[in-house]
């Protein structure tokens, strides 16, 4: 984002990133900076390269060209090879929570457990110090009740709320959400959408990625909006989601905010 | 044809130590074949083509090929160069062949586990062994349940072809029995009743654990 803040570090800082599957271009030479504690939304039709880009910041997408950092250490570095690299991007995924559209729980394991596995094995917590950390956080996305059940007896929107609470008990930096909503019915948008504002409240840094423009023009402090792997425009919410100066980006959000309502 | 058990009374001792053979058999070459299974199935899906062709084609030549002539090979084969016990012969043969059905299996339901699961175990920083140890493997081990305990079930049964190179387990130990009173029947009747005995234990124990690891899946 432009407000800048030259004495501070930005949180994560994205310099020209190429990347693309064979001969496909999905991501041409992206920007983006977000600042610590701000919270930016990218939007975009599928196959903008939306997800890819947040992806990319993970590591889960190699990018082919240019620089991410988090917290001005850069995340891909293709001057390391093999385990240097496997142990630098352990390291530096430890402080980035990801939550993916289809939650990913590990259904082997109770929802404490899926909270406090990263915990135990990455950071040696002991077992009852993990406890009382993944209940503190299943108290926070209000599933403190279902610390034993297993993922299969949960529902959609508690399933989300729980991966959420898994990926905050590693005390990320930055949080990325990948479609957090997209699978969810609608009646259980909004708990999710609650538990993203209640994280919004006490400014972690968030980069999501979203097809709730309602949602996205209320939390955000920046919106980007994406087409064909390049930004087309962004800027802050205000101006964005009420008067943005591309027809591209009109046309997508008058038929996005239409069909939302 | 009148049936008179008597005789399997009197060879009693000799058909208990023959199901205590058949059992530790049992024992050693169904530990040996899931775990050596597991790792057949990991070492082939996760290293390269070097590594993981040679598997495959162990695989495939155990599955395509008779027991009784693998063990044969073991036996006869290996017995030209080196003198190994039977009893070893036969649990390596036993043991080999079920790891491969049992690698079978497992490489199927590795296979099965979304990328979502690694991704998701991955983006916490695991990385890529720790994922396949707390995440992948054992989700694929619960996966693999149902019909790794066939495959035991059927191993089972097959310790009897281990008879044929000399193993004393329980066909053999009454084949002795038999040679000597001469009531083959009798013999045949409560044998066939104890590797009856035998699986229904071990249907319920599959069962069991289906049951046990079903919320888990």
């Amino acid at each position: 984002m432009s407000t800048q803040n030259m004495t501070e570090t930005p949180m994560v800082e994205i310099k020209n990133v190429h990347k693309s599957f064979g001969d496909l271009k999905v991501l041409k030479g992206i920007d983006l900076t977000v600042d610590r504690g701000k919270i930016v939304s990218i939007i975009g039709s599928s196959g903008s390269g939306k997800s890819t880009l947040l992806r990319s910041v993970n590591h889960l997408e190699v990018i082919d060209e240019g620089t991410i950092l988090l917290d001005g250490v850069q995340v891909n570095r293709p001057d390391m090879k093999g385990l240097a690299f496997e142990r630098h991007i352990n390291h530096i995924r430890q402080n980035m929570g990801m939550v993916f559209q289809h939650f990913n729980l590990f259904p082997h394991l109770s929802t404490l457990d899926n909270v406090t596995l990263a915990p135990r094995k990455l950071k040696g917590m002991d077992r009852k110090t993990a406890r009382e950390l993944g209940m503190e956080y299943l108290e926070r996305v209000g599933l403190a009740a279902k610390a034993e059940v297993f993922p299969s007896h949960l529902s959609g929107g508690q399933k989300q709320r729980v991966a959420i609470a898994r990926a905050l008990a590693m005390q990320p930096k930055v949080m990325l959400f990948d479609e957090a909503t997209s699978a969810l019915d609608p009646e259980l948008v909004e708990e999710v959408n609650l538990v993203m504002r209640s994280l919004a409240k006490e400014h972690m840094t968030m980069l999501i990625v979203t097809h709730e423009m309602a949602f996205a023009r209320d939390v955000s402090d920046w919106a980007m909006f994406m087409d064909g792997g390049v930004v087309v425009e962004e800027g802050p919410p205000d101006k964005f989601f009420t008067n943005p100066d591309h027809e591209r980006t009109r046309s997508f959000l008058k038929k996005h905010l239409d069909s939302n309502h | 044809m009148e049936l008179d058990f008597s005789p399997v009374l009197t060879y009693l001792p000799t058909l208990i130590s023959g199901v205590g053979v058949t059992f530790v058999i049992a024992v050693v070459v169904g530990l040996f074949s899931v775990v050596g299974g597991l790792l057949v199935a990991v070492i082939s899906i996760y290293t390269n083509k070097v590594v993981s062709w040679p598997l495959r084609f162990f695989i495939w030549l155990f599955m395509t090929t008779p027991l009784l002539l693998q063990l044969y090979f073991l036996y006869f084969g290996l017995g030209e160069w080196i003198l190994i016990p039977a009893l070893v012969v036969g649990v390596l043969g036993l043991g080999f062949h079920y790891m491969a059905y049992n690698a079978d299996i497992f490489i199927a339901t590795i296979r099965s586990i979304t990328n979502g699961q690694y991704e998701a175990s991955r983006s916490l920083g695991f990385g890529h062994l720790r994922t396949l140890y707390y995440i992948i493997v054992p989700q694929a081990f619960i996966r693999s349940v149902p019909q790794i305990g066939n495959n035991l079930i059927l191993m089972v049964k097959d310790t009897s072809v281990l008879s044929a190179i000399g193993v004393a387990e329980l066909v053999y130990a009454s084949q002795y029995a038999i040679s000597v009173s001469f009531r083959p029947f009798e013999f045949f009747i409560v044998i066939a009743v104890i590797y009856y005995v035998i699986n229904l234990f071990m249907e319920f124990g599959q069962s069991r654990l289906e049951r046990l690891t079903a919320y888990r899946r």
